[in-house]
């Protein structure tokens, strides 16, 4: 037990330590490699917590993919402001410090003062978990119980997608910095990498019914294969979105949409989800859209084709 | 028979940590991006394989034992590919040689 806390206290302090480093350290590189730290330390919070569905979301999202998209967009500006040290405010930053530090502090203070309630949401979801066919309760709460909370997620990527597609207007898509897949090793890993995300992705949402694991997670491994892909060439950027892309980028929202609406219709509650069938569809789709959408972000391209075509 | 397990199971997870440990202080003391990075692959390299094994045998299962071992093959892939580009990269951007430097 001790040893524990031990580990806790360490992964505690090393947290907040680092997220002081990463807002006052020196260069905006070495800023977003301590970020990508702290998220994988932030996985092993999640996961010392016993909540490994977060631990996951959060190593393969938080610090996977945000870290190579933040790599990414610091690659396009990078180039200028790499030497130049970032300029601060030190009153700016002691307001926003002061005002964030109450935040947390009143917030805490509430969180201390927190009685057990006995009739949570918690508990009455374990309880009629069983009824719902899905041994997850992470998967039971995102699908079943707080079901419209993620098909709006779903729509929330969607539109950021929409967004990245407007900013980047008539452009060409970025040209993404590509490592030659002749460079030795690098092709190997592509052989060997790629078959193994994708099997990772399918267990990992098979696995979301009953173990930790789901759509979200599934999709981020998935995408880890697409940016594998992007920056070895594989897949190509492309200036205009094909009808397959936009199908497949909208298909997690569409699932969830023709679901819950073709429940209404044969006589169920809208947006009810009438067999573990509706859980795999939406989830596949879902995982589906997650992971071309964030290649797609990743490219900053509107569409992918492969190096061939 | 139980109690032995566990102590060979821990002395190896505690022998892989030491080797983190080596490999950490190397990537820290070691003068050039050579030279970190040979600290790093290997003796991080060989830490994994003792944590895997160690963890192997305190989880006393084949199944966790078999997903312990493609843990460890895709990390040694891993590290091999990142350590060979980051090297690569160096070696084309001039990256300074310490031991030449010293030579000079």
């Amino acid at each position: 037990m001790t040893v524990g806390v031990v580990v806790d206290m360490m992964l505690g302090l090393a947290l907040v330590a680092l997220s002081l480093r990463v807002v006052t350290g020196g260069s905006l590189f070495r800023d977003i490699v301590l970020f990508i730290l702290f998220g994988l330390l932030v996985a092993l919070s999640w996961a010392r917590l016993g909540a490994p569905d977060l631990a996951l979301a959060e190593a393969a999202i938080g610090a996977g993919l945000t870290g190579a998209l933040m790599l990414m967009a610091y690659r396009s500006i990078g180039a200028d402001t790499e030497e130049r040290p970032v300029r601060r405010r030190p009153g700016v930053a002691l307001v926003v410090a002061v005002l964030t530090g109450s935040l947390v502090a009143v917030i805490g203070l509430a969180a201390l003062g927190i009685e057990r309630v006995p009739d949570a949401a918690g508990d009455a979801v374990l309880e009629a978990l069983p009824g719902t066919g899905l041994g997850n309760a992470v998967t039971g709460v995102l699908l079943v119980f707080r079901g419209l909370d993620t098909m709006l997620e779903m729509a929330v990527l969607l539109v950021a997608l929409l967004g990245a597609w407007t900013v980047l207007g008539d452009a060409r898509p970025g040209r993404v910095h590509r490592v030659d897949r002749r460079t030795p090793l690098v092709g190997s890993l592509l052989t060997v990498v790629a078959p193994i995300t994708l099997l990772v992705a399918v267990h990992l949402l098979l696995a979301g019914t009953d173990a930790p694991g789901g759509a979200f997670q599934a999709g981020a491994v998935l995408t880890g294969c697409g940016v594998l892909m992007v920056l070895t060439g594989t897949l190509r950027p492309t200036a205009v979105a094909g009808f397959a892309t936009r199908l497949l980028v909208v298909a997690g929202l569409a699932a969830f949409v023709l679901v819950g609406a073709g429940a209404g219709f044969v006589g169920h509650a809208p947006m009810t989800l009438t067999g573990t069938w509706a859980v795999y569809l939406i989830e596949t789709a879902m995982m589906l859209s997650i992971a071309l959408t964030m290649t797609l972000l990743f490219a900053r391209a509107r569409g992918l084709r492969g190096e061939g075509s | 028979m139980n109690g032995a397990m566990e102590t060979v199971g821990l002395v190896l997870v505690i022998a892989g940590c030491v080797f983190y440990a080596a490999g950490t202080i190397g990537l820290l003391r070691f003068p050039d991006v050579y030279s970190r990075l040979h600290a790093l692959t290997k003796a991080d390299n060989q830490g994994l394989l003792l944590v895997c094994l160690g963890l192997a045998v305190l989880a006393g299962s084949v199944q966790v034992a078999f997903l312990l071992i493609v843990v460890w093959s895709v990390g040694l892939v891993a590290a091999a590919v990142s350590a060979h580009l980051i090297a690569r990269h160096a070696r084309h951007a001039g990256e300074p040689h310490a031991s030449r430097e010293t030579e000079r």
